[in-house]
């Protein structure tokens, strides 16, 4: 390479990322090491950061054991009957409530958004504005589309008041006042919001795989729904798992749209951890911290393995 | 794609492809027909779906009474001003990615991605504490600030993706000519990214307009936007479902017409890139 001055090139190559480099460092990463440093004290209020502050207060886990010990966060009385015949799989709190978003949002989402690339991949005519409607939801301000979503599912004004006059007496669609229903409401807003975004990554995964692959199948006689679930399905993998990851970091962190939807309510029924972040923080430092810390530990577990898949790939396309 | 389709297999799927578009537009298409119904015709069961008054005094009512205008005002500003500075900050830093990558540029892109999906509750506290201190709390600047920290690695991430689509050799051969690094990036790169800018731009305002966690942490009152107006008609009761309709189309109408007029914008900038 000959390079006019590569030296300089190089140092400024490094100037210009600098202030990206800065402020991920503070912001992220300190921020991150701050709020798991300080969960494992006893602070009351708002410290700067000291050294001192955090070796005079250090309790150790005391803060995860009043959190987990908190019904508003976690309420598993069942769990320790597991194996008997009182167990029964129920559990009520931010956490458990968040757990159950995540994994019905994630498998419908996923499910559907796949169902619907393949739908879209069979040459239909204007795709494009598909695609674009598909991806409304995601695009949109999810606590003004919350309040629609509020309304269809309230006992009073929503679905279930229509179906009802419609003679129907027992529908019951009013799940945003259920104590038991509501998580599942916030799903179907969820898996709203998200089909379009995982039908997009899909289709751009569809398209990426060999037309070749296609015209063996059909040689082989090999019927076209075998061919998506048994060929085209495994060797998308890498944009299942990037779809999943973007998908479950958008399920942990849930917040819009309960806000929007419920407030948490009725009483702390549909409450999740980000929610309760951010309303105990004055009155329970320590368990918003810890709780913070929680989530964190939630996120690394998907993120990490992720990381390693992409990072490893790239290294062996040098 | 070569798959054999026929004709009428492809009138179902066609038939089918619009039914799950009606479904899914139909929360946002009532929403923008409650809008101009009057509160009774909003509530009324059986539902109807095209009010026979229709009027406009939501909208006035909305505008009027309410303090909106200075709730709009917040959202643009916090929209456009983040971007803004957002681009300041990562166009520099993008282009030494994409042109003068070193072998801990994959690693600083990934590093960077991952932070973008960590959940911001576990930055809210330290966030909370600095702009409490620093009397930033519940400022434009605040959120103009707030809202550039985290969307960074977004705008970052496909100003590289854009950026990786440009030849080097362009930039090489003007340098040959004796431009100036600074030349360089002004004059030929940047001109040659506009249109990747320009959808980097468009992404940006949208997640900044959208910001919900933030917007409603970091305010009070004055520099509230749109987003925490709207979240204030908190559990919507009957008695004015057709003036929050018309506070959230008023909302969500310059996402949708700017979304419909730059669809291959909108869709590879909410799809990080993925979808060319």
């Amino acid at each position: 390479m000959d390079r006019p001055n590569p030296l300089f090139r190089n140092l400024s190559s490094k100037l210009a990322s600098a202030p990206m480099v800065l402020i991920v460092l503070c912001v992220f990463v300190g921020g991150t090491l701050w709020t798991i440093l300080f969960s494992f004290t006893n602070i009351k209020i708002l410290p700067i950061f000291t050294p001192s502050e955090w070796v005079n207060g250090f309790v150790g886990f005391a803060n995860y054991e009043r959190l987990f010990n908190t019904d508003r966060w976690m309420n598993c009385p069942a769990i320790t009957k597991i194996g008997t015949e009182a167990w029964k799989f129920k559990c009520a709190g931010a956490m458990p409530n968040m757990v159950t978003f995540a994994l019905l949002a994630i498998t419908i989402s996923m499910t559907l958004g796949f169902l619907l690339a393949v739908m879209m991949d069979q040459k239909i005519r204007l795709e494009g504005v598909f695609r674009t409607i598909y991806l409304y939801p995601f695009a949109l301000s999810f606590i003004v589309t919350g309040h629609v979503w509020a309304w269809i599912m309230s006992p009073e004004y929503g679905l279930q008041a229509a179906v009802r006059k419609l003679g129907w007496e027992s529908f019951s669609f009013g799940w945003i006042a259920d104590r038991d229903m509501v998580m599942y409401a916030i799903v179907i807003a969820g898996i709203w919001q998200g089909t379009g975004f995982v039908m997009a990554l899909m289709l751009a995964g569809l398209r990426g795989i060999d037309e070749d692959i296609w015209k063996a199948a059909r040689v082989d006689g090999i019927p076209a729904w075998r061919t998506y679930l048994q060929i085209v399905l495994p060797m998308m993998k890498p944009v299942l798992v990037t779809t999943f990851v973007i998908v479950a970091s958008g399920a942990v962190r849930v917040y819009d749209l309960v806000v929007a939807m419920t407030d948490g309510g009725p009483g702390i029924a549909s409450d999740v951890p980000t929610r309760y972040v951010y309303t105990n923080f004055s009155a329970n430092l320590g368990q918003s911290l810890s709780a913070s810390t929680v989530m964190l530990v939630t996120m690394a577990f998907i993120l990490i393995p992720w990381i390693r898949l992409e990072f490893g790939k790239k290294e062996q396309g040098h | 794609m070569a798959r054999a389709v026929t004709t009428q297999r492809k009138l179902v799927y066609t038939i089918a492809a619009w039914s799950v578009a009606l479904l899914i537009f139909f929360p946002v298409l009532w929403t923008i027909l409650t809008s101009f119904k009057t509160e009774t015709s909003a509530v009324a069961n059986p539902p109807e779906l095209l009010s026979a008054d229709w009027t406009l005094e939501n909208y006035a009512e909305v505008w009027g009474r309410t303090d909106y205008p200075r709730f709009f005002l917040n959202s643009v500003i916090i929209s456009v001003g983040s971007t803004l500075l957002g681009l300041l900050i990562a166009i520099p830093a993008a282009w030494s990615m994409a042109f003068v990558p070193s072998n801990k540029t994959k690693d600083l892109l990934m590093w960077m991605l991952s932070t973008k999906m960590m959940p911001a509750a576990a930055v809210l506290i330290p966030m909370y504490l600095i702009f409490q201190r620093t009397g930033l709390f519940d400022t434009r600047t605040g959120l103009v600030l707030a809202l550039m920290l985290m969307n960074l690695p977004v705008i970052i991430w496909m100003l590289y993706t854009y950026f990786k689509e440009i030849p080097g050799e362009i930039l090489e051969a003007a340098r040959m000519d004796g431009a100036s690094l600074r030349d360089e990036v002004l004059y030929i790169l940047t001109p040659m990214a506009i249109p990747g800018i320009a959808s980097t731009m468009l992404l940006n305002i949208i997640l900044a307009w959208n910001e919900a966690f933030w917007t409603i942490t970091l305010t009070t009152t004055k520099a509230a936007p749109l987003s925490a107006f709207i979240a204030s008609f908190s559990a919507p009761q009957g008695l004015f479902y057709a003036k929050l309709s018309a506070a959230s189309t008023m909302a969500i109408a310059p996402i949708l017409i700017l979304g419909w007029f730059s669809q291959k914008q909108l869709v590879r900038g909410l799809t990080f890139g993925a979808v060319k």
